[in-house]
């Protein structure tokens, strides 16, 4: 019981992360993207690389830190990877859904976003293989916490707990602190009003696309570590990160990061209630109960 | 010859149960404004419901009633009409994208149950064994692919006059109103809420007709008909062949099918030996590039809504200058 | 050494063939059609595999001297994608042969709507279901129908048996939530049941979810002895690192699907040591362990992956029948020249160009011979199942798959009947 929801904690802040982007993405420009998910894939993938060949560059930096399977080399690796990822966002809205959005509505959107999602997997395929993949071959054994109730932490997660609350901490510090931050928020509550006052509309939303593909990186890197990499890992998180992002209601990223930890933590304590079988369906009963409460999510408005 | 016929009346068969299904979403969506991301699930009932009525008894499954292939038909027809007048008591009052991902999770869910009931659905092995309609009098496997065909266009046909009616109907002009406006819809003395849930479980039938069609043909269901991407490739032939017209809904599945089916054909053929392996990959991202460049090119659509002069197209802007021009 | 052998042989071949004036080769060509999922991780290597058997063929002379022309489209494991494959391949290139699919749920539609009715052979690498049987046993698939995977039930009982030796008392079963990680998973629960053995669990693995946690968790609740996997790698690795993660034992019972180097190495040969897997294979022979031999040498490393020895024997089993069935044989024609290729009687012939090459000079003579493939001698029943005995294997010191036991059909039997 405790082991599950430990568990569910440490899933939750990996789907956190991937949620806090695509529910701004969502609210800001109106549609489901569908190919969001895929970020986390390019993010994994792209630390990969970096990590590779960082190693050849600095072999004093491929050591492992502490108790974790994490080198050196990887740690920097994560920051290229958020940059090339929030790039690639940027360039993927610039290349489709920016034109899209020109002449059609959302639902055309959420369309390209399924066929941008299609060809960004299979690209990721023809590269590097459909074989899994490590960042580390090495196996990072869990510590004992306490043995009644049992209860096992891996190293890796508690850094990738903690790495997460980093970035969710260091958002809030933005959208509460700064300029931009307020510009951002404004957009997010009435688009209209916000330019009105003179927030330029089209750097806010390259910003949120930087940010949400920054952060998928993040999380994409954050769950080939304590798992591992495959073309679709992105697809996998579809999903739970679209769970998240309507539990917590459309637009709130802190709703996004609840709904993460609540989809976590359900699909931990899943089998407690369903067979094994049924544990897929698991984040949409959730979807539906909340949704049966409120149908905007726990922090969503009605968009009208 | 007969080789080209037989292949491109299977063809047909099977572009022509995709269109059941695309018209029945056009309904929903096209018609009312209902955002159905879970296509799958209610095609899906159709073809386990007429599977479990019309299919042979076996020992410790429920079901196999070999009941006559009318009534199985008719059966998973109404099997899908209850899955999805449930499901939309549930789900109607939600709005855009939170219908689209919890009737989305109603199709996971139903998969789900496909995959694991094995007393009810035979679990991952799927049913099997479904006698088709007249075969052993017909005999001929070329001239039974023709009836087939014919038997799919029937109801295609019927379904499609069928919509054409009830979409210029008084009733059908009270849906877009709703899709439109609701407000002003209720101030009129409509129910939206009855309404929309009688379109969704009309439009879910004939999705469910799809499915007992496809059930029939292919003689065999598995939860590996009910994946997800059969719900986007109806989607995209919606898109595509354009939402709000019941042609181009027809237009949209042949045509969406036809390339998915055709891009296999001609890599199998033209790419070069060393590529083989990788024809899987290169023909997802094809697709992909179609439905993106398509939705670039011509976002409303092949052959976009015919909007009457007394409706407001709200979504119109710039690329919908057919829209524009009838609406002045 | 073995790879320039073969080099040679087939430079040889060539040239006697040019000689004989064979080159009609070049002049005619045999459409195969292949229907198999190239865009997923495990169907790729089973496709490599077939179309090298094509290859090896042609090397040996291929059909009656005529190229063979394998056609491969990709089924996706969408049913629809791959019924519609199947059926070009039937009404517009004509082919008599099909082989393919592997998901039951693609296989099943292709035999039941397309090869049955075009009366056109199908062959299945991989195809586990038992609805299989119950249609060929029907008579709905006219004899046209054949897989080289054994039944479950075979593996299932051979994994109890291995577990009752091992002295296992406690086992929690993991399996794959498809139809033929289902079937083993029931199976094998079964069999450990009969022996004696407690099952403390039974987990599905669906897969395509991020995480696997919460399922290892609730096995390592169960507190067993030991594993019993029903998995693909890619599940496979992601359940065994967390379980090993979390202080799980390492003693786990894997079946034939997990005889993977990505498994193998993704997991660490280190926490292997007490793996044991089960297969069914015949006992090597000296022509089958050619197969091994020259896989190794043609793709760089040594075949490791589910399916690949059924691939190669269903195609080469498929290519040799077509072969004695002459270029110009209808599907039925082929399906009844199988017999002649999997005689026990006939002469025993291996899995590399020079057993090709004998099989074809043989079964040009009408004689028939017994094609000892990757999993070793390949015989059908009436439904065109396989029953080959079981192999128990594990990795070894250097990685290398290597087969500790052959266990005849008797001895399962025997076993069987004595737990019961």
């Amino acid at each position: 019981m405790i082991q599950n929801l430990v568990d569910g904690v440490l899933t939750g802040s990996i789907i956190s992360l991937g949620a806090i982007g695509l529910t701004l993405i969502m609210h800001m420009l109106r549609f489901a993207n569908f190919s969001y998910a895929e970020l986390l894939g390019i993010g994994a993938y792209t630390a990969l690389v970096f990590d590779k060949l960082l190693a050849v560059l600095f072999p004093a930096l491929s050591g492992k830190i502490g108790a974790l399977t994490l080198t050196g080399t990887l740690a920097l690796s994560v920051l290229l990877a958020m940059v090339v990822a929030g790039a690639s966002a940027v360039v993927i809205d610039a290349l489709v859904f920016k034109r899209i959005r020109a002449k059609a509505d959302a639902l055309s959107m959420v369309f390209a976003s399924f066929g941008v999602a299609l060809i960004l997997r299979n690209v990721i395929t023809l590269i590097f293989g459909q074989k899994a993949q490590l960042y580390s071959n090495d196996i990072a054994f869990a510590i004992v916490v306490s043995r009644d109730p049992l209860l096992l932490i891996k190293p890796d997660q508690v850094f990738v707990l903690l790495a997460a609350l980093v970035l969710m901490g260091g958002l809030h510090l933005v959208l509460t602190r700064t300029t931009f931050g307020f510009a951002l928020r404004a957009v997010a509550e009435n688009p209209v009003l916000a330019q009105v006052s003179g927030v330029r509309l089209s750097v806010i939303v390259t910003s949120v696309w930087l940010i949400g593909g920054a952060l998928s990186a993040a999380a994409g890197v954050f769950y080939a570590l304590t798992n591992h990499l495959s073309p679709a890992m992105g697809h996998n998180f579809v999903l739970p990160v679209f769970a998240a992002t309507i539990v917590g209601g459309i637009g709130s990223v802190y709703g996004a990061v609840l709904g993460g930890f609540i989809v976590g933590i359900a699909s931990g304590l899943a089998l407690m209630v369903l067979p094994s079988g049924y544990i897929p369906a698991m984040p949409f009963l959730i979807i539906l109960f909340v949704l049966m409460l409120r149908p905007h999510g726990l922090f969503g408005e009605d968009q009208g | 010859m007969i080789g080209l016929i037989s292949y491109l009346a299977f063809f047909a068969t099977m572009a022509g149960i995709l269109a059941i299904a695309v018209l029945g979403l056009n309904l929903q969506w096209g018609h009312t404004g209902l955002f159905n991301g879970g296509v799958v699930a209610f095609f899906g009932a159709g073809a386990y419901g007429t599977m479990l009525l019309g299919g042979p008894p076996e020992p410790g499954q429920f079901g196999g009633f070999a009941l006559p292939y009318v009534v199985a038909l008719g059966g998973g027809i109404l099997i899908a009409g209850v899955v999805a007048w449930i499901v939309g008591l549930l789900t109607l009052r939600l709005r855009h994208d939170y219908l689209a991902i919890a009737t989305f999770g109603v199709a996971v869910a139903f998969e789900n149950v496909t995959r694991n009931a094995d007393w009810l659905t035979g679990g991952a092995r799927g049913l099997r064994g479904f006698p088709r309609p007249l075969e052993a009098a017909i005999g001929d496997t070329f001239l039974y692919g023709l009836f087939f065909l014919g038997l799919v266009l029937a109801v295609l046909l019927a379904v499609y006059l069928g919509l054409e009616r009830l979409v210029n109907s008084p009733y059908g002009r009270v849906l877009r109103a709703i899709r439109e406006d609701e407000v002003s819809a209720r101030s009129v003395g409509k129910n939206p809420t009855r309404l929309r849930l009688e379109s969704f479980v009309i439009g879910s039938m004939i999705m469910g007709a799809a499915g007992g069609l496809y059930v029939s043909f292919y003689a065999f269901v598995s939860p590996q008909d009910l994946a997800p991407i059969l719900t986007f490739q109806i989607w995209a032939m919606l898109i595509v062949g354009g939402a709000g017209n019941n042609r181009g809904a027809i237009l949209g599945a042949f045509l969406i099918w036809g390339a998915w089916t055709l891009s296999g054909f001609a890599l199998s053929r033209f790419a070069p030996d060393a590529m083989q392996l990788y024809t899987g990959s290169i023909q997802y991202i094809l697709i992909g590039v179609v439905i993106v460049g398509m939705l670039m090119w011509r976002p409303q659509g092949l052959l976009p809504e015919r909007v009457t002069k007394t409706i407001y197209q709200k979504g119109a802007k710039k690329g919908s200058v057919i829209i524009n021009k009838e609406v002045i | 050494m073995k790879k320039n052998m073969t080099r040679f042989a087939t430079l040889a071949a060539l040239a006697i063939m040019a000689q004989a004036g064979t080159a009609a080769a070049q002049d005619c060509s045999v459409k195969v059609g292949v229907v198999l999922p190239t865009s997923v991780d495990w169907g790729k290597p089973i496709a490599e595999t077939a179309l090298w058997v094509a290859e090896m063929m042609n090397e040996a002379g291929g059909v009656n001297g005529c190229k063979i022309d394998p056609i491969l489209r990709d089924s996706q494991t969408d049913p629809k994608v791959g019924v519609d494959a199947a059926k070009a391949l039937v009404d517009l290139d004509k082919v008599q042969l099909l082989i393919g699919a592997v998901s039951s749920g693609v296989t099943i539609p292709i035999l039941t709507s397309v090869t049955a009715p075009a009366g056109v052979m199908q062959i299945s690498c991989c195809s586990s279901s038992t609805r299989l049987t119950d249609i060929a046993a029907e008579g709905t698939t006219k004899g046209l129908w054949f897989r080289t995977f054994a039944t479950s039930n075979v593996q299932a009982a051979v994994a109890a048996m291995l577990a009752k030796d091992a002295g296992m008392k406690k086992i929690t079963v993991l399996y794959k939530n498809d139809d033929w990680g289902q079937d083993i998973g029931k199976l094998a629960t079964a069999a450990f049941e009969a022996a004696g053995i407690e099952v403390a669990g039974q987990i599905a693995i669906t897969d395509g979810q991020p995480s696997y946690r919460a399922e290892v968790t609730e096995a390592l609740g169960n507190q067993p002895e030991a594993l019993y996997l029903a998995l693909y790698p890619k599940e496979g690795i992601s359940v065994v690192r967390e379980w090993i993660s979390l202080g799980g034992t390492t003693k786990m019972i894997g079946t034939n699907s997990l005889k993977s180097d990505e498994f193998r190495d993704a997991v660490g040969l280190q926490y292997l040591a007490d793996f044991i897997g089960t297969d069914t294979s015949a006992p090597r022979t000296e022509s089958a362990t050619a197969f091994i031999d020259s896989y190794t040498a043609h793709f760089g490393s040594a075949p490791a992956g589910p399916g690949l020895p059924n691939s190669f024997d269903a195609t080469a089993v498929a290519l040799l029948a077509y072969h004695a069935a002459g270029k110009d044989a209808t599907g039925a024609e082929i399906a009844a020249k199988v017999p002649m290729v999997t005689d026990p009687a006939g002469e025993k012939v291996g899995g590399d160009v020079e057993g090709f090459k004998k099989a074809i000079a043989l079964l040009s003579e009408g004689k028939s011979v017994s094609f000892q493939g990757g999993t070793g001698a390949v015989a059908f029943d009436a439904n065109g199942d396989v029953s080959a005995p079981a192999v128990e294997w594990v990795f070894g010191a250097d990685g290398a798959i290597s087969e500790t036991r052959y266990i005849p059909l008797e001895e399962i039997g025997a076993f069987l009947a004595s737990v019961n």
